[in-house]
């Protein structure tokens, strides 16, 4: 029976984008020097857990590419070679190719095979250059517990139980040369190095040298995880297939290295095989008379207790990893979720409007139950939109690497510090949060924060600060990203901005209308465009897509001091707090988020303007009125503004006047897309269900704002 | 938690395993090994030689009911041997049957425990 593997794909994938950003966390957490023994541990299982996959699937390049990295962080593991700069910004690209790879094969498109191989060739490169402070396969340089007395040594000395020498009959045979490192976690993944010796032993002679030295001491030892590795050498009439048919199984759970070492022609004198053999076997002997040397008191747990905590990691993460207690769910299933969920609220809200109209003992209990179908539903609602709520970590995440990289490139100092990372918020205002936040970052790390001698030329200390910082604020999400550099320049604002004729040269503007400007598209004071920023796209950008969001963005800054940008976001997209008005027989909805304020008004304050309809005074400024009855084309009962109700709203920085007949109420409503169930409708971004089963349209403040200008215009 | 004597320990509660019972180190210093020396007995196999590795005396594995070994169960030997080698004590080994002996070729670990060469 043959296994469809590519049913796996998705969550291969999906794990191992995953894994790749703790791998790019863990990179930059790692001290240059003197690096974390466990972080080291999770990158290199990152990379060993992608080689495996891809091994398993077929996808040979990323199986090629990782071996080379996971090569390359063994060594790292191991302390043969030390964290330098140019390795952790290798292993960063590496991360970066990998993801690249990854994303390729799974749009099913080619590869950069140049990137791969020049990258590749850089981590052979590296690893080739290694300083020759330890035999190739010699694990860490530490004195090994075994050092001691002489029984020890000589008990530890690798001893081949045949020698190759004796091995005459393999005369026309091959000689293979197999290097054999299981992971720690071999055993447990249903392996058993001596079923593939005992194979291998009948393939051919078979010469076993053990290399124990990384066995912690009895106390220390994890019996459930293998510490011991081998160098093996077979000869006879052996093929290479069948050699790597033995460790099959094992592919992706151990190191391993099969090569030839030369045939044995026949005539060739024995003592040339033999010392061929002496030379396969230096590598670990060569290490005793050192290590014999060290006196009986260093050996003590010193050496060893550093490879415990490791050890005893390492299990519980690979468990973790399976039983982390959570499961994946598609998003499409929680959305149907929610939209039962989303029903259920209207059908409550139509018994308690049905209960609310009878009377009678009966009608009492039916009210007491009514109320209880009501918290229920709303702890329901609740739960379920927990269940769409994420950690604004999974934005944060992808900063530290790029700040990191541009204040490389831009020679700054910088200091990224991310606060209410574990702030949950909904997984489609996470989504969409993610550009704007990038934007500002930029904008903090290349105009915000100085060179680090205009700093301490300041007065300030030459790391730059940029802070991330998420929080609740009511029934909102505040998203804060500030630094501490030289802040906006209101003078430059002013200058470009009337450079650009944006503003008469004599007009006055408050702090607040100065920073507005700057959102403005096209704008940027930036003095020389970068790479990085400063092409005046960006600012506009960031505010429409929160605004998209039903968000707003705030700026507080001071010259010299550093500025401050506040994203406030609602929590979900799911449910917004609307006030109903009514026009006619007609209930709309109007974001609360966009209402200024409602008033009447009086005859005095209403002016008509040729080509711009009426228009009120609303605190020294004229506002276009909207009559929402003629938009809509309904009969309203109002006619005359006075006899109804103006909807101060605001939208795209515009404040109009909305005419309705009344104001109904404040209340949370569920919305439901009209472009899934019907189709776009300018002015109009959904509809809800209200308590009566009737069905009300949400206003989208900022098109009705555009509508009502395009009919002006016409 | 109670110590004990080393040599001197008694069955854990609640384990009927009836290879577990002949294990009984006696204090003259002989541990008898279980029939499976696998790795799911792993972790009681390396309490019991624990308790042995500061004994001053010699000790002596006794595999007369060893039926199973794998690398996993070698690895725990290993690692008390050479330990109390290093310490200057001894490991002495009755009654290694072929499976023992094999195991310990197969994996290179003979000198390391100091069995004796299996004759081919």
């Amino acid at each position: 029976m043959t296994i469809d593997l590519t049913q796996f794909h998705d969550a291969f994938f999906e794990e191992s984008f995953e894994a790749l950003d703790s791998m790019e966390a863990a990179l930059l957490k790692l001290d240059i020097g003197a690096p974390d023994k466990e972080l080291i541990n999770t990158i290199f299982r990152v990379a060993h857990s992608i080689k495996g996959g891809s091994a398993t699937f077929g996808f040979s390049e990323i199986a090629s590419f990782t071996h080379s990295l996971e090569t390359l962080l063994d060594e790292l593991r191991s302390g043969n070679m030390q964290v330098t700069l140019p390795m952790s910004d290798l292993l960063l690209k590496s991360v970066d190719v990998l993801r690249a790879m990854l994303r390729a094969v799974q749009a099913k498109q080619p590869l950069d095979a140049q990137r791969v191989s020049d990258l590749q060739f850089d981590l052979e490169l590296m690893i080739a250059q290694k300083p020759a402070l330890a035999p190739a396969f010699a694990p860490a340089p530490v004195p090994a517990p075994v050092a001691a007395p002489a029984p020890a040594t000589e008990a530890v000395a690798p001893v081949a139980v045949t020698a190759p020498a004796d091995g005459v009959e393999a005369a026309a045979g091959n000689r293979w040369q197999i290097r054999f490192r299981p992971f720690r976690e071999f055993f447990a993944r249903g392996n058993d190095p001596m079923r593939m010796l005992r194979e291998l032993a009948e393939l051919g002679e078979l010469s076993v040298t053990v290399d124990a030295d990384s066995l912690p001491q009895l106390a220390q030892l994890n019996p459930q995880e293998c510490h011991l590795a081998w160098v093996l050498e077979l000869s006879g009439a052996v093929a290479e297939e069948p050699i790597k048919q033995v460790f099959e199984w094992a592919e992706g759970d151990c190191e391993l290295e099969i090569r030839q070492v030369g045939g044995r022609p026949a005539g060739v004198p024995e003592a040339i095989l033999a010392d061929a053999a002496a030379d396969a076997l230096l590598s670990v002997p060569a290490v005793e008379p050192a290590a014999a040397t060290v006196a009986e008191p260093a050996r003590s747990e010193a050496p060893v207790a550093p490879a415990a905590p490791v050890a005893a990691a390492k299990p519980e993460a690979s468990v973790s990893s399976l039983d982390s207690g959570s499961i994946r769910v598609s998003v499409e299933k929680i959305d149907e979720l929610m939209n039962t969920v989303g029903e259920l609220v209207i059908t409550q809200a139509m018994l308690n409007q049905l209960g609310s109209t009878l009377d009678g003992p009966t009608a009492e209990k039916l009210r007491a139950g009514l109320a209880q179908l009501e918290r229920n539903t709303r702890e329901l609602q609740e739960s379920v939109m927990r269940v769409r709520m994420l950690p604004i970590t999974f934005v944060f995440s992808r900063f530290p690497r790029m700040v990191r990289d541009l204040a490389q490139r831009l020679g700054k100092q910088i200091e990224l510090k991310l606060t209410g990372e574990q702030t949950e918020l909904d997984k489609t205002v996470l989504e969409k949060i993610g550009d704007p936040l990038v934007h500002l970052v930029r904008n903090s790390v290349d105009h915000g924060i100085e060179t680090p001698e205009t700093r301490i030329a300041a007065g300030k200390p030459a790391f730059g600060t940029v802070h991330l910082d998420a929080c609740h604020r009511g029934g909102n999400i505040a998203v804060e990203v500030s630094d501490d550099g030289q802040g906006l320049d209101k003078d430059r604002i002013l200058a470009k901005a009337r450079a650009r004729n944006l503003i008469g040269p004599n007009d006055q503007l408050t702090d607040e209308q100065i920073h507005d400007l700057i959102f403005l598209p096209g704008f940027s004071t930036a003095e020389k465009t970068t790479d990085v920023s400063g092409r005046g796209v960006g600012m506009d950008v960031v505010r429409r897509n929160v605004k998209e969001l039903g968000g707003k963005i705030e700026l507080r800054t001071e010259r010299g001091k550093g500025s401050r940008f506040i994203i406030t976001l609602p929590l979900t997209l799911a449910i917004v707090d609307g006030q109903s008005v009514a026009v006619g027989t007609e209930t709309y909805i109007v974001p609360l988020i966009s209402i200024v304020e409602s008033m009447q008004l009086k005859t005095s304050s209403v002016s008509r303007l040729s080509g711009r309809g009426e228009v009120f005074s609303f605190r020294g400024d004229y506002l276009p009125i909207i009559r929402l009855h003629e938009l809509y084309g309904i009969e309203p009962r109002a006619h005359s503004l006075q006899e109804g109700l103006i909807v101060v709203a605001e939208g795209d920085g515009r404040r109009v006047g909305l005419f309705v007949d009344d104001l109904l109420g404040q209340q949370q409503v569920v919305i439901k897309s009209l472009e899934a169930n019907y189709g776009h409708v300018e002015g109009v971004s959904g509809a809800t269900i209200l308590g009566d089963g009737s069905v009300a349209l949400i206003l989208d403040v900022p098109g009705i704002i555009r509508a009502a200008s395009l009919r002006a215009a016409a | 938690m109670k110590k004990r004597k080393p040599g001197t320990r008694s069955r854990p509660t609640g384990s009927t395993r009836p290879s577990r019972a002949a294990r009984k180190p006696r204090s003259s210093g002989v541990f008898t090994l279980s029939a499976e020396c696998t790795i799911a007995e792993s972790a009681p196999l390396q309490a019991d030689l624990s308790r042995l590795l500061d004994k001053e005396a010699p000790v002596t594995l006794d595999a007369k009911e060893l039926q199973r070994i794998d690398t996993a169960g070698m690895q725990v030997i290993a690692a008390f041997v050479r330990e109390r080698n290093a310490g200057g004590r001894q490991v002495q080994w009755r009654n290694a049957p072929p499976t023992l002996l094999c195991a310990a070729r197969l994996l290179g670990l003979g000198a390391l425990l100091g069995l004796p060469q299996p004759t081919p």
